[in-house]
């Protein structure tokens, strides 16, 4: 059936058409073509989703602004070469291989997207949720930042300038943001789990909890 | 102005961003894998790179290269697997007839009923491998002789058409809404992977990088939302122009 293709000189964008529609067995059906010609190992499909289900997530990136907020050498040494700085808490590679830290002021808000695709800095927030993935997101961040934040329960001042940064390159961004009043005695550990992953992404702030 | 439908930033019509709001804020509580399905298209495409070695331009691409019915109505991992299995045809790594047989077999038994190959690709990702290899990552970064042409501060201009000048509808990072727009170098990036050669097995074309920094005034027009806000979108020189 993609023959019929063939006459426009991209068939190959028209391949996946022999896939059934159910995308359970969509994927299904690929791993088993991949399996069966030794070209993937079982083995490590369960290692790679133990990865990003256990190993690589938010908290890594918390302990980087919690790092941040308590050593104020650190914060300059982040600020100045984050990937440097990230890797030191030994977070590298795969989609953050280039990151920037961008600081959140009394004065300037910033928030992330990537209109393009969902590039996201995996090792350090994990996987992207799928609102930072969805069209809605992608979309609407760089036109109405204000209206968006405001569904994420955020209502900035209009005096506050708002910094979208549309991840169109390697370069990855990661929001630090500001160490709220009353943690003031807080250790670097109890600041890590007040830092939220949307407080990481623009869409959200720290939350102390009231336990 | 031609681009693909993945280039969607401002785009309007889309609705309220899809998140629990509890209490008037966001509740942040969705697992990693929604369902199992998904794990398994990540786990098989990030796998599958270890034998296929495209780039990741390339990988993004074919994603962006699926047909405008399909890429609007397929969901995040099912554009990841169907861009997949369009990229191990082209590199002849699997072929249709195959493909269709492995899809009989499973819509037969309904479940994935093989032992492991005993013959392996010299290039497969073994379990072991897997935390070097993610942790290694690929850098894009590149070394380059030429100085860079711009500065912080300098003020550039966008190409008004798609920066792509090696493939007609190629893959280009310019997204159609800064297109012919007046913007500000902020940050310096030194030289990377230019994505529209990489993309298309050209080589890596290394460039400068900036961050260019926009009103949303100039992107969007003085009537919609604040003249305080800005946009900041990485480009790469040949991007920009000094004829502002």
């Amino acid at each position: 059936m993609s023959d019929l293709k063939n006459n426009e000189g991209h068939s190959h964008h028209h391949n996946h058409s022999v896939l059934p529609e159910e995308p359970e067995l969509r994927v299904k059906a690929i791993e088993t073509l991949l399996i069966q010609k030794g070209l993937i190992d079982p083995d490590t499909l369960n290692e790679l989703i133990d990865t990003y289900e256990n190993k690589i997530g938010p908290k890594n990136g918390a302990r980087v602004v919690a790092k941040a907020w308590v050593d104020s050498s650190y914060k300059e040494r982040l600020l100045k070469n984050s990937t440097k700085a990230i890797e030191e808490l030994s977070y590298t590679g795969r989609q953050g291989e280039h990151m920037v830290v961008v600081e959140n002021t009394p004065e300037t808000h910033n928030m992330v997207v990537c209109t393009l695709c969902s590039c996201y800095p995996w090792p350090v927030l994990g996987l992207p949720p799928s609102w930072y993935k969805s069209d809605e997101y992608r979309a609407r961040a760089v036109r109405e930042p204000r209206k968006v934040l405001k569904e994420f329960g955020l209502s900035l001042n209009d005096n506050i300038k708002i910094k979208v940064w549309d991840s169109t390159s390697e370069m990855r961004y990661l929001v630090l943001p500001m160490r709220p009043k009353g943690t003031e005695g807080f250790s670097e550990d109890e600041l890590s789990k007040i830092v939220t992953r949307n407080s990481m992404i623009g869409t959200g702030l720290p939350e102390l909890n009231d336990d | 102005m031609m681009t693909r439908p993945h280039d969607m930033g401002g785009r309007f019509g889309d609705g309220p961003i899809p998140i629990k709001v509890k209490d008037g804020k966001c509740v942040d509580d969705e697992p990693v894998f929604k369902f199992d399905w998904h794990a398994k298209a990540l786990a098989v495409t990030l796998a599958s790179a270890s034998v296929g070695k495209w780039s990741i331009d390339k990988g993004r691409f074919f994603r962006e290269s699926l047909p405008p019915f399909d890429y609007n109505r397929f969901s995040y991992y099912e554009k990841w697997i169907s861009a997949l299995v369009n990229l191990l045809i082209e590199k002849k790594l699997i072929n249709t007839e195959e493909l269709k047989n492995a899809v009989d077999e499973v819509t037969k038994n309904n479940n994935v009923l093989i032992d492991k190959n005993v013959f392996e690709h010299k290039d497969v990702l073994k379990p072991k491998d897997v935390s070097v290899t993610l942790g290694r990552g690929g850098p894009s970064k590149r070394e380059d002789l030429k100085e860079p042409k711009y500065k912080i501060g300098d003020l550039v201009k966008t190409l008004n058409f798609s920066p792509n000048i090696y493939k007609i509808g190629g893959h280009t990072r310019l997204p159609i809404y800064a297109r012919g727009k007046q913007g500000k170098i902020i940050l310096q990036h030194d030289s990377h992977v230019l994505p529209d050669k990489s993309a298309h097995d050209l080589g890596d074309g290394q460039e400068h990088l900036y961050t260019v920094e926009f009103t949303s005034n100039e992107l969007w027009g003085i009537t919609n939302g604040n003249k305080n806000d800005v946009i900041c979108i990485d480009l790469w020189e040949s991007y920009l122009t000094d004829d502002t």
